[in-house]
């Protein structure tokens, strides 16, 4: 076969969904392709892939009693439902792995401080059913636990303004500049990951923007109506920093302790230095904003390019200290 | 071709399921096509120890039982795998749509949409377009971080675990035993709480300074796990967020807007300065370096003295 040879995990989640999908598919004759892919969270084409196996599988070949399972493409039809015993077609209890991912998932949901109350209220009754259901399968999901990042009052303001499609006016605290800007707003979507943001047409800069919740110094709904252009949403599971290819370059070294550098940046390259420290490769369409990472590194990192960066924190350093007293190069106060 | 993997699980999860009686393994091996075709006994044996391990993650509760004539027979109850009964209403099976999509990481997104299948199939209420309707939040749990599967593993089955771990500071990272308690993610990142058993104490890890492999080390852990896990006062604290004193500074008119959100008090000096007391905590000197000039630490000495020299190292750079 062409291809990427097939990973165990995809086996694993295939005949965990086919067992649920006979279940399923039983008690619904004539079911149709679109409405089972939809309940089942998958896609037409798996699903279809999904019915080419399950006539291979019965409670035994030699019995002749394989699934007679077929689709005309549109509806799926089971010819002999009575060949998997009643016991074969219930529901099947939670596994561990299961109970954990949702029960987790569901609670961490249940801390964003900006979910609707109503919202809320059936996650915790779900919640507590499923963990019910799961019995001891629920225990282990109090190993892991997930919290989200938002601040409460924006989160609401900004999901209100969304579902009612209006316009938002922020003042919104950039840290590349140091400062407070007004912008008016067509918010699309709230996304969290670790922090919570908004993703939204900015009408100040007229281009798509990210900011993130805990950076909105105030906020109000509009009257304006939103009207966000049509553009395609990005898929964010890579981060929401992606920087572009022709974004300048800047290169910092870092000693063991600005190791940490490499954890926050989203970098191209970062090296292993002799001394335990790391050479990093990054780019940003703003290299000037970096001037607070060389600040704040000290001891443990220049910037090695490009120059005028090194350059605007030294000046910022040696401005800085002018208001100690203290020139470099004199004796540090004691 | 080979029988799909799928196709040969499914064959004995149902015959499992189906059969009313332990079924021996000569009695699988006959009725499951995949293994007739497997050749050797061996080569059968171990396909069919590995199915029966995938099946139990599943979460099928196999047993094995010896049947009249000492045969070692397996057996898949129907009361100890049937799915107690669940009744959600419309509102419930959207919250539970919501969650069920969060994760980012290819085992627990798989295990999530796996639940929700089997509820689905228990008649979870459908149609419902989790929160399209009215909200467009999109929360998502990031897992970057390799270590997080093998550690998740250990904390579940409660197995202590060796890896090699470069603290924050320093270059080279060292081995440390572990026995994993619980995994904790804060701000996007994830921390594990446990037991150092070369250290003799709880500990916390950051997973990004996990090098390497986790790996198995003996079973069972030596030391009782806390009722209760504390990772985030732990990593709130390395934040700098538990401050204990406060410090006063002034700050340029309109800048440093994050310290003045901090800030306990503010007094306008007149002069294009404010005067600002903000709690002090771990790592608040490095903070104030990032605002360069805007910045002039007043009290305490102390603190005074930590944001000149890194201005100094910074100036002299």
């Amino acid at each position: 076969m062409a291809g990427k040879p097939a990973r165990t995990g995809n086996a694993i989640d295939q005949t965990r969904r086919m067992l649920s999908l006979v279940t399923y598919l039983r008690e619904r004759p004539g079911a149709r392709i679109a409405d089972v892919a939809r309940a089942f969270g998958i896609s037409e084409d798996e699903l279809v892939a999904d019915l080419d196996v399950l006539p291979m599988c019965g409670t035994s070949f030699r019995g002749g009693d394989l699934l007679d399972i077929d689709t005309d493409g549109e509806r799926i039809w089971w010819h002999n439902p009575a060949a998997l015993g009643e016991e074969a077609a219930e529901p099947l209890r939670l596994a561990a792995d299961e109970a954990t991912a949702l029960l987790v998932a569901a609670r961490a949901v249940a801390t964003l401080p900006g979910l609707r109350e109503s919202d809320r209220q059936a996650l915790l009754r779900a919640t507590a059913k499923v963990e019910t259901a799961a019995g001891e399968a629920a225990g282990a999901s109090s190993r892991l636990s997930v919290t989200f990042e938002s601040e409460g009052g924006v989160f609401a303001d900004v999901d209100r303004a969304i579902s009612e499609r209006r316009r938002l006016w922020i003042r919104y605290y950039s840290p590349a500049r140091d400062e407070v800007t007004e912008r008016e707003i067509d918010p699309i979507r709230l996304v969290s990951v670790g922090h919570t943001y908004v993703e939204a047409w900015c009408r100040r800069s007229e281009a798509r923007r990210t900011f993130r919740l805990d950076r909105v110094a105030e906020i109000k709904i509009l009257d304006a109506p939103s009207a966000p252009p049509e553009v395609e949403l990005r898929d964010l599971s890579e981060g929401l920093v992606q920087p572009a290819a022709e974004d300048p370059e800047v290169v910092v070294e870092v000693g063991p302790g600005g190791r940490w550098v490499a954890e926050y940046y989203p970098h191209d390259s970062a090296d292993e230095l002799p001394d335990g420290g790391l050479r990093i490769t990054l780019r940003t369409p703003d290299p000037a904003s970096l001037r607070r990472l060389a600040l704040r590194l000290g001891r443990d990192g220049r910037i090695v390019s490009p120059p005028e960066l090194a350059e605007s924190a030294r000046r910022a350093a040696r401005e800085a200290l002018a208001a100690y007293d203290v020139p470099a190069g004199a004796v540090p106060v004691p | 071709m080979a029988i799909a993997k799928a196709e040969r699980l499914m064959n004995l999860a149902l015959c499992l399921l189906g059969a009313r009686r332990p079924l021996s393994k000569r009695e699988l091996r006959e009725s499951i096509e995949a293994y007739l075709e497997a050749g050797s006994d061996d080569s059968f044996n171990r396909m069919f120890e590995r199915d029966k391990d995938d099946l139990r993650e599943l979460g099928l509760v196999i047993e094995t039982v010896e049947n009249l004539d000492g045969e070692v027979g397996y057996l898949a109850r129907r009361d100890s795998n049937r799915l107690p009964p669940i009744t959600l209403d419309a509102e419930e099976a959207a919250a539970l749509g919501l969650a069920a999509k969060v994760w980012q990481q290819a085992r627990l997104a798989g295990a999530a949409s796996g639940a929700l299948q089997k509820l689905r199939a228990a008649g979870l209420p459908e149609d419902v377009d989790p929160y399209g309707a009215h909200s467009a939040l999109e929360p998502r749990i990031p897992v970057h971080e390799a270590a997080f599967e093998p550690l998740m593993l250990a904390c579940r089955d409660r197995r202590p675990v060796l890896f090699e771990y470069r603290k924050a500071t320093a270059a080279r990272p060292e081995p440390r035993h572990v026995e994993p308690w619980a995994l904790e993610c804060w701000r996007g990142h994830w921390y594990l709480a446990g037991f150092d058993r070369d250290r003799g104490a709880e500990r916390v890890f950051r997973l990004s300074r996990i090098t390497g492999k986790v790996r198995s080390r003996g079973t069972g852990f030596t030391a009782p796990v806390p009722d209760v896990v504390t990772v985030r006062e732990t990593v709130a604290s390395w934040a700098g967020e538990i401050a204990d004193r406060s410090a006063l500074i002034r700050l340029r008119s309109g800048a440093g807007y994050p310290l003045r959100a901090k800030a306990v008090k503010v007094r306008e000096l007149g002069d294009g300065w404010d005067e600002l007391e903000i709690p002090y905590g771990h790592g608040l000197d490095a903070w104030l370096v990032e605002f360069g000039p805007d910045v002039v630490v007043l009290e305490p000495a102390e603190l005074r003295a930590d944001v000149v020299d890194r201005l100094r190292a910074v100036a002299e750079g």
